[in-house]
């Protein structure tokens, strides 16, 4: 007896436990986190149940690709004019670099210097042309390169300590997407697009000429625009009617790069502005370009558009300027946010969607609490009315197995979802089974004749890898479906395999050791099973 | 002692399996048959797309017809519309192929359009859902879903192997194969869409049905051992009736829970539940009237000659007596 008082405490103190593991559920996190007694974390509802935006993000690595291969387009030509050799044209195209040779002679020059760098393979030659892609493991390195630097944007943009969005997550999905979780209508979709896929490359560039229209402009370069220049546009908001065009050279002077800060603001004059930082290096290149170009204008530039082109009437020091143009207090805290955080490296594309509206959660929410007790209510009911005293247990067995389900995934801080719901509604009903199989193991034996302790051991003892084996085979497809689940899928793998587990525990342990209570050591003749 | 199965029972299980067989045999074939006259309904998990559910408020007056034309108006080509709810607060399942996407505008703009142009045309609304699964992202999903059951199906049989004789395998997997099949030929016939939750379930299923299988097999064994003088069909009818109320009361139990999330889990899950409680019925039928009766063609044939059965035999009957 002494041995099985051990076992009581054991499972007294464990339900205990895991008892206000659950319990802190049910508690508001704002009190949670006030109060000592409470854990912080709790079990996470999914964005199917609370409402949120789901995005999957894909990169676009085809743009990644280019990039790189307009780096090595330009340290190509480099090498090429130390070696005296000046290609007809060298251009990127397609996800290749396309090279074609001034004089035959050179283009044997041409390909050593490009396989030199071992990141360069020759694809096959089109017409007069050298044709170069990337080696398979630099453009994996390259794509390897891209998703991090997109995710660490991507993270510091939703996580910024003013402007960011409370309990987002944001995670790398598989090899090359990032997965945004925005819960509860914070932010609506188009908001979380401004936010999220906007590139955010802020460029500085002195103004070369500037006209009107783009007609104007190329009137007055009738002979072509001087080598290495851009016309780029200032639009309208809202309806993209261009305001004015200048001619600026294609490198930026200076890019967003050299940011420390950036903060949305009221000035009398612009109405919302963008006030930026530089740090101490961008700073000094600041000045100097603002010095070095007074009565000129300078644009700045954010994805390729112009937002503003003051007049640069005396040199800027401190690193401190603004943006203006075109804001509302909203555009204009997004721009700060996209500003601290840096730029992307290349577009995105969102290449899935879960978005669920708030009022469709808590419909899932209150059909999911209903389905729960209904459920658990039914089965306890055949439970009590087929097996008695035993069916009795069986539900003391069934309600610990929810609460140590409920307390190991507020422990874990896992995310509950609609079809993680289902699992644990699932798993109520499969917890039964074990009961089952061992109650009638039960039976049988009290039909051989045994004693009803005699035939409550042995069909404990006997039923036991039975069971096991039914939660086993189980728990395999569980964790197939972990494995290979995503989103609210992978909720309900989570719920399924931790629930078996309690469940198996639950209804093994709990039932046996009430009726080691009673009837216990008792002489009874009959069971009521 | 409440039973809803006598102990001495005696239904005559085998004799029936020709007309089991034959009857999983047409359902399944039918599934089959539907599939190049229906088609099947992927959900746009497996081949992409969008879903966008919409809600009207009070006393807007909408119909199909007219949601159809105004989604086609944002250059949308051929969406399904689907009303459901109640007749108040109508409430649309929007569904289209990701088409536009070549034409340069992202999916996620289109839902925007989409609910202004219904805004403006239709009346005030709420958008409750959008999915959108992308190209690849769908090649990704149907491909990991296959994987998963193949795995899912290979681990359990590696797992039933190892913890038994694997003569219970073919039974055991064609069992399986069985409930897999007949519940997605059900829930097709119904006319019901094959998206990532029915998949879920699917795999669920396959884990939770071979346990029945597994006792009934392991009973056959046992009482082989005992009564070494019957033929084989009268074994496994006395292991059948002998596990029937255990049978039946699990898969009744689990059933009752399943039925539960139907009817009161609300829309989203249903697809998952409703076939989950197919799969429970189809699985715990399969176990008596299917997996016996081929274990019965594989495995009974060559021992149902023989007066004894064959000493392998006896000792796995040994091992199953230690089970229920």
């Amino acid at each position: 007896m002494s041995g099985s008082r051990w076992r009581v405490a054991g499972v007294v103190a464990s339900l205990l436990l895991f008892g206000w593991y659950t319990l802190a559920n049910f508690i508001p996190a704002s009190v949670r986190k006030e109060s000592l007694w409470f854990p912080d974390q709790g079990i996470r509802l999914g964005l199917d149940l609370q409402g949120g935006i789901h995005w999957v993000l894909g990169p676009d690595l085809a743009v990644a690709i280019e990039h790189e291969l307009d780096v090595l387009r330009a340290s190509l030509q480099e090498s090429l004019t130390e070696k005296k050799v000046t290609p007809a044209r060298i251009a990127v195209e397609n996800g290749q670099l396309r090279i074609e040779a001034a004089r035959p002679e050179d283009t044997a020059t041409i390909r050593e210097v490009a396989l030199e760098s071992k990141v360069l393979e020759a694809a096959t030659p089109d017409g007069s042309e050298l044709v170069f892609k990337l080696t398979p493991a630099w453009e994996r390195e390259v794509r390897h390169r891209s998703i991090e630097q997109m995710l660490e944007v991507v993270r510091r943009r939703v996580d910024d300590p003013i402007q960011g969005i409370p309990e987002s997550v944001v995670t790398r999905q598989g090899d090359d997407r990032v997965l945004v979780q925005i819960p509860g209508g914070q932010l609506d979709r188009e908001q979380a697009r401004n936010l999220l896929q906007k590139t955010g490359f802020l460029e500085f560039k002195i103004v070369l000429d500037e006209a009107p229209s783009e007609e104007v402009l190329r009137k007055r370069h009738e002979e072509g625009l001087p080598p290495e220049t851009v016309i780029v546009f200032e639009k309208e908001k809202g309806s993209d009617r261009v305001l004015g065009a200048y001619l600026v050279a294609k490198a930026p002077n200076l890019t967003g790069e050299s940011l420390t800060d950036a903060r949305s603001g009221m000035d009398p004059r612009y109405g919302w502005v963008v006030n930026f930082t530089f740090n101490s290096e961008g700073a000094t290149k600041f000045g100097k370009l603002t010095g070095d170009n007074v009565g000129k204008r300078l644009a700045i530039l954010l994805d390729g558009q112009v937002y503003s082109a003051p007049n640069l009437q005396t040199r800027i020091g401190g690193g401190r300027g603004f943006i203006h143009g075109r804001f509302d207090s909203q555009s204009a805290a997004d721009l700060s946010v996209i500003l601290r955080a840096g730029s992307l490296p290349v577009p995105m594309k969102i290449e899935e969607e879960r978005t669920i509206g708030p009022a469709l959660g808590a419909d899932s929410i209150r059909g999911g609490i209903w389905a729960s007790l209904l459920g658990f209510g039914l089965v306890a009911a055949f439970a009590m009315v087929y097996y008695r005293l035993a069916g009795v247990y069986a539900t003391a067995g069934l309600l610990a197995n929810v609460v140590f389900l409920l307390g190991v995934m507020g422990m874990a801080g896992a995310t509950l979802t609609m079809p993680g719901i289902a699992g644990l509604v699932l798993t109520v009903g499969m917890a039964i089974d074990a009961n089952v199989i061992i109650y009638e193991r039960i039976r049988d034996e009290l039909r051989a004749g045994k004693l009803p302790r005699g035939a409550i051991r042995t069909g404990f003892s006997k039923a036991f890898w039975t069971v096991m084996d039914a939660n086993i085979t189980t728990l395999l497809a569980g964790l197939v479906l972990f494995q290979y689940g995503t989103g609210p899928i992978k909720g309900f793998a989570v719920t399924l395999c931790i629930g078996i587990i309690t469940s198996v525990y639950s209804s093994l342990v709990i039932p046996r050791l009430l009726f080691e209570l009673y009837p216990g050591n008792r002489p009874v003749q009959t069971l009521s099973i | 002692m409440f039973e809803l199965i006598r102990p001495d029972t005696h239904f005559d299980f085998i004799g029936k399996w020709k007309y089991c067989v034959a009857g999983s045999i047409a359902i399944i074939l039918l599934g089959l048959a539907a599939i190049p006259i229906k088609g099947i309904r992927w959900g746009i998990d497996f081949i992409g797309g969008t879903e966008v559910q919409v809600r009207f408020a009070d006393g807007v007056k909408a119909d199909e017809g007219k949601i159809r034309d105004v989604v086609q108006s944002v250059g949308v080509g051929e969406p399904s519309v689907v009303r459901y709810g109640e007749a108040t607060n109508p409430e649309f399942l929007i569904r289209f192929q990701s088409g536009s996407e070549e034409q340069g505008v992202e999916q996620n703009l289109i839902v925007d359009h989409i609910q202004k142009a219904l805004t403006e045309q239709v009346g005030a609304l709420s958008v409750d859902r959008v999915e959108y699964v992308g190209p690849k992202v769908g090649a990704e999903l149907r491909s990991n879903g296959a994987k998963a059951l193949l795995i899912a199906f290979a681990l359990i049989l590696v797992y039933v192997g190892f913890r038994f004789s694997i003569e219970f395998a073919p039974g055991g997997v064609i069992a399986l194969v069985h409930d897999v099949l007949v519940t997605s030929s059900i829930w097709l016939l119904c006319g019901q869409q094959f998206d990532l939750q029915v998949l879920a379930s699917l795999l669920a299923l396959i884990g939770y049905s071979i346990n029945d299988t597994i006792v009934i097999f392991d009973r056959i064994r046992e009482v082989m051992g005992v009564h070494t003088k019957q033929d084989l069909p009268a074994v496994i009818n006395q292991a059948i009736n002998q596990t029937l109320s255990r049978t039946i009361l699990t898969s009744g139990a689990t059933l009752l829970a399943v039925i539960a999330l139907v009817v009161l889990g609300g829309e989203v899950i249903y697809p998952f539940a409703a076939t989950m409680a197919i799969g429970i019925v189809v699985g715990s039928y399969s176990t008596v009237y299917i997996a016996s009766p081929i274990m019965l063609l594989l495995t009974g044939r060559k021992n149902a000659g023989e007066s004894k059965p064959a000493p392998k035999a006896k000792k796995s009957g040994k091992q199953a007596k230690a089970r229920a």
